[in-house]
This record gives C-alpha cells, sequence and structure tokens, in this order.
C-alpha cells in the first residue's frame, strides 16, 4: 500500500492504494464514485473516460498512484458545468442514450469537443468520438446533440489548452516533492512445481493442424552423417533453443526442459517435456512437445520436425526445420498473429544460428542459455538480414 | 481483468531512474502507461516493479538547436497535436500526433513510451524511421544515441541495453522547401495500423527517404529512396522490397504498396 | 393520421423525452458493478485455456485452500439443462463447475474469492489443473462429419438438432430458367454490451432467501432456473435485474457465474460479487450467429421465384444453454428462410452442431440476420441472371398488401403491412437512377460505388403456441402487469419484463397515461426485480411493447374502473354515469381527480360508503394479443457504398430505412432501436467476428481484436416510417427492438457484390472485412486469367 493524495471534484482526497489499482478502480470502490464506467479495462471502449487535470483521460489504463497531486473530474463532479448542462438536455432531446453505461465517458469526451473545437463539422466530431463506443445508440442521437450545442455556443472561442508539457495527472507534484524512495526487493520469479506430465494428449489422437508454423533451413558445411549425429545428441541440440535448458538428463529420446522467453513487456517460462523420434534411413526426426507456463495461465503443444539433406555433392548438408506450435490461454487469445510469427521465427532463427555454430565450432560457440534477451535478438535480426542478403542474389 | 502485484517508484531525476532500473528484477518503465497498461491489466506484462518517469521534469522538456528539435520521452501526443511542441517538420509530427489512437489516450500517451513499447503498428515507430531521428538513450552509464533505423530490433524489441531506457528523440529540422506525406490504413479509426507509407523529400538537405510500416517487424526503411519514388512511385521496386523482407501475403503487400503509394503522392513526389 | 406524424400529448405516439435519462446523464445509474454489501467478497474465476480436455486434478496451493472451491465441493448442485422438444433433440448437461471434461476455452474449473478482485484473480492464477487435451471440433461443418472428436460422447455425432422441411423442388426446378446457388457464411459474434454480466449474491438469514443481483433481461426465467440448479424453492431466491448496461440478448441466459456465485454466497455465507470482465465477455461467454448455408433459388427467365431449397448449418457450441435451447437459431432458420416472399416449392434441412466453443443465445434478430443475408443475395443472383434491378425481383415475389394477413409457405401468420410500397419508398429515399447514374461516371478516387438492398419481416412478440412447439423449458403464456395506485395519486407499474436501455421506464408509463391520463412524471414503472414484480418470461424476443405493453393498458383499464366505481360514489352518481380520462372520473355534474380518489381510498376511508367496491386500487392482469403468432414488423434497407478495390476498405455513403413497426408507442425510441439496431448489423456486416484456431481457442480477447462499430463505422442513417397497424395487438403496436440489426448485412453485402461485380468478383461471407474484399477481387482476377 502507498499513500496516495490528490484531488477528486474539487476536494482533496487522501488514501492508501496498491500500485496496481487503477484510477476507475480507486474512484469506484475506494472513493464510492461510481459514475465512472469499467467497459474493458484495455483502454478501447472509452467508458472509463474522465477528466484528469481537465483534460480527457482513460482511468482503466492510469494507475491511481500516478495521479499523486492530480485534479480529477468524474462525472459526478460535472453537475453544474455549464457545458454539461446543455450537454444533458441535447442528449435526452435527441435521444444520444439507451442503457446509460457508456453515457459518462461519453459525456466527458462530448464536453472536450464542444470545449476545444468549437468549430468541429460532423465529420469531425465523429472522428473525435470513435474512441468512445456505444452499444445502443449508433451514434446518430449523440452526434446530433452535440452538433446541436456547437450550433448553441456558435461564436464561443475555444477553451485555451494546458499549456504543461507530459502527460496529464504527471503535473501536480512540485519536482522537489517528488520522492525517489521506493520499497522494494527485487523478487526472482517463484519457481513452479515442476509438472511435466500435466498436460497430456489422449492416446493416438491427432490433435489437428498447429496454429503457427514456421519454416527455417539453413547450410551447414559437414558431411550428413556428422549432422545426423549431432541431432542424436538431445542434450546439445535443445540447448540450442534460446533460453532453454534441461531439466534433468534426457532418457532416451525423452527430455525436461524449461523454456525462458521475454517477447517485449511479456515474460514467459514454459516447463515441459519433448520426446523426440528419430529415422535414420530417412535422416528425419520429429520432436513433440508439451508445455506450460501457470503464471501466465499457458499451455502449449509443439511439433518440431528436421530433415537433413546432402547438398554440396555430401560436402554439406541442408537442415530443414519445421516448428508448428499451439498455444492455449490468454498469451494466444489475439487477432495479431503476425507478430508472434515474427517473434517466434526469430527464436527459430537463432536456433538454427545456434546450432550452426555448435557444429562449426563446438560449445563455446553458442550464447549463453539464458532467456532470449535483447542481445540474442539482436543478433538473430542480423542473422535474418544476412539470410535476406543472400535471398536477394 | 486486474494487475499482478508489482511495487512503484517514482524517481524525480533519470539518474535515480537508471539506478532504480540497474537495481530491479523485473522492472517496467512506466510514461504514460497508454500501452503498458492495458498490458499489465491483461496480466501479459507483470514486472515486480514499475518505475514511473512521468515525474521527472527534464523528460517533458524540449530542446531546440538549428539542426533538430529534441523532445523529451514524456511529451504526449496531444503536447505535439496541439502545437506545445515546436514544429521543425512543416507539420509532419502535429498532423501523425492527431491521428494516434484517441484524445483521452493522446492525454496520456507519450512518444517515449510508444518508442519503449515498439510496437511495429505504432504511428511514431514509423514516423521516427522516415524522419532520421536519433534516439536519446540513458543509462547508469551515462547517455548515448542511436539512430532510429537501428534502434527497433523487432516486435517489441529495441537496443536498449539492460538498465537503460529512452530519455529524449531528436528530430531534424526540414528545410524549407521540404515535403512529406503519412498515410495510414486502420480497421477502425484510431484501431492498429495494418499498413504505413511514409516519405520524407527535402532535397535541400539531401533527404529522400521512404518507409513501409506496421509490417509485422522492424519499418522497411528506404534510406536513399531517389529511384523509388523520385520518377512517380516505382510499385515494382515497393514490391522487390516487399519480397526482400519475406512478406509474402498478397493482401498485406498491396496494403503496404499502395499506403506508400499514397503517402509518395502526399509528398508531390 | 400520417404515417410517421408525431402525436401530441404524453401518451401513445408521444415522443416523449425519458424519464430514465437524468440519473445515467449524472452517474447516478445503479449497475450491477456498483453494488457493495458490507463484508462483501470478490470472485474470480479459474477457466480452461482449452477447449476441449479431461480435467484429472487442480492442486490448489496451501495458503488458499478455503477460499477456492471446485466442482466436488458443490455437491448437490445440478448442472445447467435446455432441453428442446422438438423431436431427435440430443440435450446436454452444463455443470456450473468443470466436473470431468471441458468443453470450451473459459468453463470455469475453480471459483475463488478474496477481498478485492485482483486478490481474487492472484489466486485463481496460483491454481495448477492436470489436465489431459482432446482433439476439439472448431468448424461446424467438419463437426458434422463422421470421425470427428465427440463433444458429448454418448450421443455418437456432435449433432444437437437435425430439422427437415420437404417440398416439392424438382417439380419446379425443371423448368426454372435461372438457378442460383450459393455457399454463405457468417462469423461467429460476440454481443458485447459495453457492461458485460456480473452477478452480487447474498444469502438473507430473516427471509430465508438468497437474494442475487444479476445484470440480466429475465430474472424471473434466471429465478426457475437457478432453483432448479440449487435446489431451492422459488420462494427462496429473490433475483433483482439493477440498472443494465444493453442486453441484446447477451443478459438472457442462466449463467454458470450465476449457479456458482448462488452457492457460494450460501456456502461462506457472505456477500459474493462476480463482475465480468471484457476478457471473460469475449472468450468465455456466449456467442451467436455463425451460421453456414448451401442454398439455392429457382426463377423463372423473368426473375419470378419460384422455389427455394436450403441445407443451412448453425454452430451452436458446446452446450445447450437455458432456457433457449442450442436449436434456437437453426430451428428458426427452418421457418423464416422464405420470410416475405410468397413463392411455391421450399425445402430446408438444417444442422444444430455441438462445437468446442461457448453456447449460443439469441442475439438481437437471432437467426434472422443469417437468414436475410442469405436469402437477400440469392435474389440478387438472380437479378444479375435475369438482368433486371434487384428491387424488380423483389417486387415480384413479396408478398402483395390484398393478401393480408398471409400465412407463408412455413405457415408464418403475417398480420398486416404493405410490403412493396415500403421497398418501392426505400427504392425513392435512395434514388436507384441517381445512383446507377453516378456508377456510370466513376469516382475521381477510383473506388467503385455500389447499391444494395434487403427487405425482410421481424416476427416478435410470438407466443404460447409457437414456443409450446418448440418445447423449451420457457413458454410465454399471458403477460402480467401490476397497476398500482400510491395515496399521494401515483401510480406505481410493475412490470416482470426488464428494461435495459429501451426504455420501458417511459413508454409503458406513456401506456398507463393513455389508458388512464396520469401524468407519466407521476408513474413509475417497476421492473427487474423478482419480489416486486409479477412472473414474466422477460425481455427478448420484440416482446415487451406488445405484451407487456397489452399488460399495463389491461391493468391500467380494469384499475379505471375500479376507480371510476369509487369516483361514482364520490361524485354520488351510479358507476354508469361516470367516465375516466385525464387523471379524473368525470361524472355528469362534477368529477374528481384521481389522486383524490387514492387518497380517500387509502387515507380517508370513512368519507366512502359502505357498499363501496372493496376490490382495491391495486390490480394485476394478465394479457395475450388476439393470436399469438407474434407482430410482423418489416423493413427494406438501402444502402450505397464506396468500395476501395485497392485496400478493400468500404465506406457506407448512404443508408435508408423505411420501417413498419404498426403503431409506435414512442417514435423517438422506437427511432433509437433501429439506429442502434443498423449499427450492430454494420458490425456483423464489415467487423466483428470471432476467429478461432483448430484447437478451439478463441483468437480475440480485447477490443482491438474484436471490432465493435465506432461512431466513424456508422453514417447518418435515415429513417422513413410506415404505420400499418397489427390487428392482434391493444394498440396496433408491433415488436421492433431487433429490426434494425436484420438488414444491414444482406444490404451492405449485396451492395459490395454489385460494386465489385464488373471486376468479376463476389463475396458471400460476412463479416466483409477489406482482407476479403480484396481476395475475392483477386481471385476474379486470376479466374480471368485463366479463363
Amino acid at each position: 500500500m502507498e499513500k496516495l493524495t490528490l484531488t477528486v471534484n474539487g476536494k482533496k482526497v487522501s488514501a492508501e492504494v496498491q500500485p496496481r489499482t487503477h484510477l476507475a478502480d480507486f474512484l469506484r470502490e475506494q472513493v464510492v464514485l461510481t459514475g465512472t464506467h469499467i467497459g474493458c479495462e484495455h483502454g478501447v471502449c472509452g467508458a472509463c473516460t474522465l477528466l484528469i487535470d481537465g483534460q480527457p483521460a482513460r482511468s482503466c489504463i492510469t494507475f491511481a498512484i500516478a495521479c499523486e497531486g492530480a485534479d480529477v473530474t468524474t462525472i459526478e463532479g460535472l453537475d453544474d458545468d455549464e457545458v454539461m448542462v446543455q450537454l444533458r438536455t441535447a442528449f435526452s432531446r435527441e435521444h444520444a442514450l439507451q442503457c446509460g453505461y457508456c453515457t459518462p465517458g461519453m459525456l466527458a469526451m462530448a464536453r472536450d469537443i464542444v470545449r476545444r473545437l468549437p468549430n468541429a463539422d460532423e465529420q469531425r466530431i465523429r472522428l473525435e468520438l470513435s474512441g468512445n463506443l456505444c452499444r445502443c445508440t449508433g451514434y446518430v442521437g449523440i452526434v446530433g446533440a452535440i452538433r446541436s450545442v456547437l450550433e448553441a455556443r456558435k461564436g464561443t472561442a475555444a477553451v485555451p489548452l494546458p499549456e504543461k508539457l507530459g502527460p496529464v495527472g504527471s503535473q501536480g507534484l512540485a519536482s522537489e516533492t517528488v520522492t525517489a524512495d521506493v520499497k522494494h526487493e527485487p523478487k526472482p520469479i517463484p519457481p513452479e512445481a515442476f509438472a511435466p506430465t500435466k498436460i497430456a494428449p489422449g492416446p493416438d489422437l491427432p490433435m489437428g493442424k498447429p496454429a503457427t508454423v514456421i519454416n527455417q533451413s539453413f547450410t551447414v558445411h559437414r558431411p550428413r552423417p556428422e549432422v545426423w549425429a549431432q541431432f542424436g545428441d538431445i542434450a546439445s541440440t535443445a540447448t540450442c533453443m534460446p533460453g532453454a535448458k534441461l531439466s534433468k538428463p534426457p532418457e532416451g529420446g525423452h527430455v525436461e526442459a524449461e523454456i525462458r522467453i521475454k517477447f517485449g513487456p511479456i515474460v514467459a517460462q514454459f516447463q515441459g517435456e519433448l520426446d523426440v523420434e528419430r529415422d535414420d534411413a530417412q535422416f528425419r526426426g520429429v520432436a513433440h512437445g508439451r508445455g506450460r507456463d501457470d503464471r501466465q495461465g499457458a499451455l502449449v503443444r509443439a511439433e518440431v520436425t528436421y530433415a537433413l539433406a546432402e547438398v554440396e555433392g555430401g560436402a554439406a548438408t541442408r537442415v530443414d526445420v519445421t516448428v508448428g506450435f499451439t498455444l492455449a490461454g490468454p498469451l494466444a487469445q489475439f487477432s495479431r498473429s503476425g507478430l508472434v510469427n515474427d517473434f517466434a521465427s526469430r527464436l527459430t532463427a537463432e536456433f538454427a544460428r545456434n546450432l550452426e555454430a555448435r557444429m562449426a565450432g563446438g560449445s563455446e560457440a553458442i550464447l549463453p542459455a539464458e532467456e532470449l534477451s535483447t542481445v540474442s535478438l539482436f543478433f538473430s535480426v542480423v542473422w535474418g538480414r544476412v539470410k535476406r542478403l543472400f535471398a536477394r542474389s | 481483468m486486474k494487475p499482478g502485484p508489482f511495487d512503484y517508484a517514482r524517481p524525480a531525476t533519470v539518474e535515480r531512474a537508471a539506478a532504480l532500473l540497474a537495481g530491479s528484477g523485473f522492472a517496467k518503465l512506466l510514461s504514460g502507461g497508454q500501452s503498458l497498461g492495458p498490458m499489465l491489466n491483461l496480466r501479459l506484462a507483470r514486472p515486480d516493479l514499475l518505475v514511473d518517469l512521468t515525474h521527472i521534469a527534464s523528460l517533458k522538456e524540449i530542446r531546440e538547436t538549428k539542426d533538430f528539435l529534441e523532445i523529451g520521452a514524456c511529451v504526449t501526443h496531444a503536447n505535439i497535436e496541439d502545437g506545445l511542441v515546436p514544429d521543425c517538420t512543416n507539420g509532419m509530427l502535429p498532423s501523425v500526433a492527431s491521428n494516434i489512437a484517441y484524445r483521452a489516450v493522446r492525454n496520456r500517451g507519450t512518444i517515449g513510451g510508444s518508442l519503449s513499447h515498439a510496437d511495429p503498428a505504432a504511428d511514431w515507430v514509423s514516423t521516427l524511421t522516415v524522419l532520421d531521428a536519433e534516439i536519446v538513450i540513458r543509462g547508469a552509464k551515462g547517455q548515448r544515441r542511436v539512430p532510429m533505423a537501428n534502434y527497433m530490433l523487432g516486435t517489441f524489441e529495441v537496443a536498449l541495453e539492460e538498465g537503460e531506457f529512452l530519455e529524449a528523440v531528436r528530430v531534424p529540422r526540414f528545410s524549407k522547401s521540404a515535403r512529406w506525406g503519412y498515410y495510414k490504413f486502420c480497421r477502425k479509426a484510431g484501431e492498429f495500423a495494418e499498413a504505413i507509407g511514409a516519405v520524407v523529400r527535402d532535397p535541400e538537405r539531401g533527404v529522400c527517404r521512404a518507409v513501409m510500416g506496421a509490417t509485422h517487424s522492424t519499418p522497411i526503411l528506404v534510406a536513399d529512396a531517389t529511384a523509388l519514388i523520385g520518377q512517380g512511385f516505382d510499385a515494382a521496386a515497393a514490391g522487390a522490397l516487399l519480397d526482400r523482407h519475406e512478406i509474402t501475403d498478397a493482401y498485406e503487400r498491396q496494403l503496404h504498396v499502395e499506403a506508400l503509394r499514397r503517402a509518395t503522392v502526399q509528398a508531390g513526389a | 393520421m400520417a404515417d410517421g406524424d408525431i402525436k401530441e400529448g404524453k401518451g401513445v405516439g408521444a415522443r416523449l423525452i425519458r424519464k430514465e435519462d437524468d440519473r445515467y446523464m449524472r452517474g447516478r445509474g445503479q449497475y450491477i458493478a456498483d453494488i457493495k454489501l458490507p463484508g462483501m467478497v470478490e470472485v474470480a474465476f479459474h477457466r480452461s485455456p482449452l477447449a476441449h480436455a479431461r480435467l484429472r486434478g487442480v492442486t490448489i496451493p496451501e495458503e488458499h485452500r478455503g477460499s477456492v472451491f471446485t466442482a466436488a465441493d458443490m455437491v448437490g448442485v445440478k448442472p445447467m439443462r435446455a432441453v428442446s422438444g422438438l423431436p431427435g433433440f440430443k440435450p446436454s448437461e452444463q455443470p456450473a463447475i468443470v466436473t470431468e471434461k471441458v468443453r470450451h476455452v473459459g468453463e470455469p474449473v475453480a471459483i475463488c474469492f478474496a477481498e478485492g478482485r485482483a486478490e481474487a484473480e492472484d489466486i485463481a492464477a496460483s491454481l495448477i489443473v492436470d489436465w489431459e487435451e482432446l482433439p476439439a471440433v472448431s468448424d461446424m461443418l467438419k463437426g458434422r462429419e463422421p470421425g470427428a472428436p465427440l463433444l458429448h460422447e454418448h450421443w455418437g455425432d456432435n449433432i444437437f438438432l437435425e430439422s427437415f422441411v420437404d417440398g416439392d423442388i424438382e417439380s419446379i426446378a425443371k423448368d426454372a430458367a435461372i438457378k442460383v446457388t450459393r455457399e454463405i457464411r457468417t462469423a461467429r459474434q460476440c454481443m458485447a454490451p459495453i457492461e458485460g454480466r456480473g452477478v452480487v449474491a447474498w444469502w438473507d438469514n430473516r427471509l430465508n432467501q438468497l437474494t442475487l443481483y444479476s445484470a440480466c433481461q429475465m430474472p424471473h426465467i434466471i429465478r426457475t432456473g437457478l432453483c432448479g440448479c440449487l435446489g431451492l424453492d422459488h420462494a427462496q431466491v429473490r433475483i433483482i435485474a439493477p440498472d443494465v448496461g444493453g442486453g441484446f440478448g447477451y443478459k438472457g441466459i442462466l449463467l454458470a457465474e450465476e449457479v456458482a456465485c448462488g452457492w457460494l454466497a450460501m456456502k461462506i455465507g457472505r456477500p459474493v460479487r462476480w463482475i465480468e470482465d471484457r476478457r471473460e465477455a469475449l472468450t468465455a461467454a456466449a456467442n451467436c450467429r455463425e451460421h453456414h448455408y448451401f442454398i439455392t433459388g429457382y426463377a423463372a427467365a423473368d426473375g419470378t421465384l419460384l422455389a427455394l431449397e436450403a441445407e443451412a448449418t448453425v454452430d451452436s457450441g458446446a452446450y445447450s444453454a437455458y432456457p433457449f435451447s442450442a436449436c434456437l437459431e437453426a430451428a428458426q432458420v427452418a421457418s423464416i428462410l422464405p420470410g416475405p416472399y410468397d413463392f411455391k416449392a421450399y425445402r430446408c434441412r438444417t444442422y444444430s452442431v455441438a462445437t468446442n466453443k461457448c453456447p449460443i443465445l439469441p442475439y438481437r434478430g437471432v437467426a434472422r440476420t443469417g437468414v436475410c443475408l442469405a436469402m437477400e443475395l440469392i435474389l440478387d443472383g438472380i437479378a444479375v441472371e435475369a438482368g433486371i434491378e434487384p428491387y424488380e425481383v423483389r417486387l415480384k415475389a413479396l408478398v402483395p398488401p390484398e393478401k393480408m394477413p398471409f400465412d407463408n409457405i412455413t405457415k408464418k401468420h403475417f398480420d398486416s403491412g404493405d410490403y412493396p410500397e415500403c421497398l418501392k419508398r426505400a427504392v425513392a429515399a435512395i434514388d436507384v437512377p441517381a445512383v446507377r447514374a453516378r456508377q456510370k461516371r466513376g469516382e475521381p478516387d477510383g473506388r467503385l460505388i455500389g447499391l444494395g438492398m434487403s427487405i425482410f419481416c421481424e416476427q416478435g412478440s410470438h407466443g404460447t403456441s409457437v414456443y409450446a412447439g418448440w418445447g423449451i423449458p420457457m413458454v410465454p403464456g399471458h403477460e402480467q402487469a401490476q397497476a398500482r395506485m400510491t395515496p399521494d395519486g401515483g401510480l406505481e407499474i410493475r412490470v416482470g419484463v426488464q428494461s435495459h436501455g429501451q426504455g420501458l421506464e417511459t413508454t409503458l408509463a406513456q401506456v398507463a397515461n393513455e389508458v388512464l391520463g396520469i401524468d407519466p412524471a407521476k408513474i413509475q414503472v417497476v421492473h427487474g426485480d423478482t419480489g416486486m414484480t409479477p412472473y414474466s418470461t422477460g425481455t427478448w424476443g420484440s416482446r415487451c411493447m406488445v405484451m407487456a405493453g397489452g399488460a399495463v393498458a389491461t391493468a391500467c383499464k380494469e384499475l379505471g374502473k375500479r376507480l371510476g366505481r369509487i369516483g361514482a360514489k364520490l361524485l354520488q352518481t351510479d358507476v354508469a354515469n361516470v367516465k375516466i380520462g385525464n387523471g379524473e372520473v368525470v361524472g355528469p355534474s362534477g368529477s374528481v381527480s384521481i389522486a383524490e380518489i387514492a387518497r380517500v381510498w387509502y387515507l380517508r376511508p370513512q368519507d366512502l360508503p359502505a357498499d363501496v367496491d372493496p376490490g382495491g386500487i391495486e390490480v394485476t392482469a394478465g394479457y395475450k394479443p388476439q393470436r399469438d403468432s407474434g407482430t410482423f414488423s418489416y423493413a427494406a434497407h438501402a444502402v450505397v457504398v464506396a468500395v476501395d478495390p485497392v485496400t478493400g476498405g468500404v465506406e457506407i455513403l448512404d443508408y435508408v430505412v423505411v420501417e413498419d413497426g404498426g403503431v409506435l408507442v414512442n417514435p423517438m425510441i422506437v427511432d433509437g432501436q433501429v439506429y442502434g439496431g443498423v449499427a450492430q448489423g454494420i458490425g456483423t456486416a464489415l467487423l466483428e467476428e470471432m476467429p478461432f484456431d483448430a484447437a478451439g481457442q478463441p483468437l480475440a480477447s480485447t477490443l482491438a481484436d474484436y471490432l465493435l462499430p465506432g461512431s466513424t463505422d456508422v453514417p447518418s442513417i435515415r429513417i422513413l416510417h410506415m404505420e400499418t397497424p397489427s390487428p392482434y395487438t391493444e394498440f396496433g403496436q408491433k415488436g421492433i427492438g431487433e429490426s434494425g440489426a436484420i438488414g444491414p448485412p444482406a444490404a451492405i453485402v449485396n451492395a459490395i457484390n454489385d460494386a465489385i461485380r464488373p471486376l468479376g468478383a463476389e463475396i458471400n461471407q460476412v463479416p466483409a472485412t477489406p482482407r476479403r474484399v480484396v481476395e475475392a477481387i483477386a481471385a476474379a482476377a486470376r479466374a480471368k486469367k485463366v479463363a
């Protein structure tokens, strides 16, 4: 709990808050002002829009603690506001609300449009409103209400904009009062009970196509039997995966491992197991893996196949790797799969690069098997660019 | 959908911020929080310390020289939109700023936060790349600068070392005759861009740059785009660039090429 | 009275400002998440990350034991069941908390509670669940195939229900000059009211009663369902729906979370609160509208529609949700596909397929949106073949007004209306010749202009006979309303339906005003509380203004009679000599206000003679329209779009709705319903889609993934009214709440196709995303090259 002092609807409020409490929850639960509504908690729907330092902002993605010294105005604080009085009359007349849930945020935004853009036409009103979703009205009444208030106020100048730079909410503290103290003990991510068998497929059931498939090919300047032998050393090969380490020594084709992945602000630590089957005649291998990260509530199922082909008259070997995986849980539930594919491609590229390096120069050439870090990624990007260079020629 | 627990620090200086960052297990920097906030609420990001940079006065300042404009990391999109930041780009910066997400987001979202998050679809990623901006980086050991083109490494990945953070961006000054173009495709107003085309033509400074952004990775930069856009728009050349970057999806390719074409037209090329 | 005129006064037909607006605009609405009770704990659920898996065990960390309950703890709680009486229907059992097997992502595995929601989520995240993953059914057509993984093993397949309507297609098909076949698909949608669902529950020891607040549309049905699951008497359960932030059908089913939270409140003896967050709403709660059609239309050379043959498949999700059941969409598809068209032969086979997705429930328009799309795309196809304007094909096939009332090929009974006139008005309003001329000229920016139309009917307020035939747990009978005078002359109206944006607090007051003349300002409409209102199936099926409106009028009429009898006594005249209206009882030699009658009845009974009617001035009355087969409102939608052939972007340039909802109780509110419905239909047409991967994982958990229409996506819609009264309802009103959402996908896709047809391209899927439009154009270009 941290101490927080700010102004809400003109009154000074002091309270103890958890740093993780966002402003909307703080106002609703601790100040008991429930006129600020929560619709998505990721800044898209606009239901939680209120005024911070007089300007509209999203209270669901603004942490209360970050508003120390700020001046917050909720819908309850705008009862007598001159523009709001006009807007309420117009909203009711134009039937600009039905269920009323988006209305407080919509009014906050409408007020901003009226004050900031006195000459806004319909198109501009619609653009400025586009961050506030209404599921009931089709926006017809809302746009009409704002237009009518603008018309009634014709000739009124725009309200001056804030002069201070920086995010609204950050300007209330004099710099000498900004505290640098923090009670913080760095915490390692807690070790989880290692539970490799806790996600298993039913016996012999086809699980369908993986959601993501990535193909990579690279050439190693060693004859195929030698490369094949390297792949047979599962422990050595598995640890070419950036961020991977074995949980215990492999038993036959069975490996238990964990992999730590950092994807921007997302850190995932999968624990799981891998079963490798090799076809010596075809120089092909398939590894089936399953993993879980209970902290993220994520499960992953992966299938890695590799096939070795002789090139350059047998002097070198081309390795074709296909990584297919299916994620389950919140990490998977996004439509921008391209971003994950980009990341997974880079991961696979680095695996390939590590493998090449290991076969070319032994283990010392391998980057430490820490989490996939910026540094290692940098190399993967370079590797990707080198590849593109070749692709060009 | 509430975040996991974390500690919170509100340093007054960049030095203190760097020290906090260096001494932490998994700290995340908080600026306006308009990208990080959702990821925290969704528990996709689970830092154990949040270092709030928005109360550091020096990060909310701007500096001008005859060659460039330096914008502090915590300057907001709305600040730029509203002209509180002097414009050195013949209108490009305020125009781009005014179309980022929504006003209520722009009032807290910052240029530094956006660039640190490094979402390929973010406007500043493509814009500062085409502008040939420099990123001013602060760490425990002091300051360093890298060109924007070398700063972003991939989705959500930037060239910040452990303990470093983005302090400011330096935008080169346009000459009076410089022209620019910027075009983005979004499924909906304010949502993630699916393609961005950006062009700067400034013959006086010998600059002719083009960017295809909002790919699934770093923006595609053509540092000398004379051949690409100098004699009208060369769609085939743009397509070849996409080949080189392994962008194979036909729809995406069509969008990227068209966005760049429209930006080129806007830039008067 | 001419169409669309606004009546004076405050009764039926007045454009009365809404009574509920003021509290909403001042942030004083009371929604589920605003309710905070002393000692209340917050609930979070641990939900399945997998779509199909066996649950082998849940490990609860030592420190959280006592704050986590699983199905094993919930002894005696029964699963939710919604059985349909249609022959061949296979029932499912949906547990509140997963017992042995999970069948869709997001099913609750454990209920966790703490002082705050964040802490409850911490606990939920600390559980480790032992899963055995199973192959999933993520596509309804694959789910129909033999050998598909089985959701409910004992069924032997994944078909909730197969239905078949047969007709002699062959004799018509052999002579039909035109045959148009299409494969049509609609995406799975989330209804996404801005407020999600939520529950606050506590056990009242004094009343020996579970009081459960729920953001729901049908509190009485939730009560009945909950009693069944928890083994409680109805007297032991009170459901209160407070202010509810939008429904659209989403809040019309019994939830696992309601059962679980009700159980938890009894178990721990403290109030509990669960507020659905957006991720839960998108990934773990009910879906709708995923249809697939193989459909063929047969027509004469001049474009006259002769016959229709279809196979429709509806993705019904994992369970049959209470009370509407898993076949609510598919069963309706078969009966409503012919719509307002009069033709000779019809055949339709439908499948309700169980898949590893959330169950479905009736979203605004229910099956009609998909059906309208399928039918109207076929008609445009016929128009192209016949070489005539699409509206001409429709005019040839629409039921003419002289045939009203009309029983169509599936025996739907159309009560009234002039469909051809409705379409003609739309044609005039959109100005077809002007659009055609513009198309010829071409656009300077290279975009392509397209014109599209749809016309459809909305069966609403359908009652006993329709639902009894369907045999689901809920069959609406007489709708009841209570009218009570208060001592100060106020009127309290109590109804079992629930208002969540429809403005019933205003419109039902208008109805009462129409009968009694009491000022709506003095009328309070009480709804959404089983403890205070008569039993009702609730708000769904565009039924409130017909059913509750009729019930309020009936109750008010009876109340008026009683007031008249008392008033007659006070006026010292015979009851035959008085009449009631304008808030007073008028006799031959004077009048007495209703307020005075109420005051005397309650506070000065000594002023009444001994032989006064003792019935009192509180009335409960039941109501049914003269026929319970439903009202048929209808509309024609006409739209002009500009399609960017390079980016696939679609801009709506003009949108006209010609709507006939019979007599409008409040035209302002009706317009609002139509505008809002059209916006949702635009979402269906262009934006909204819940994709799944092959493992059944939903791929949109935020509103940045699942796109809802915003203010720049919806144009300034123009509405024109016709007003053909229903012969069967109290005032001639018809149900109209869903209508707006039905027509847009058909009209918009037809418009897109009109625009891209010169390129040889066509799209038969919604949403018509930029990618799909571009890919359709590219496919046409490839086909041309090959040819």
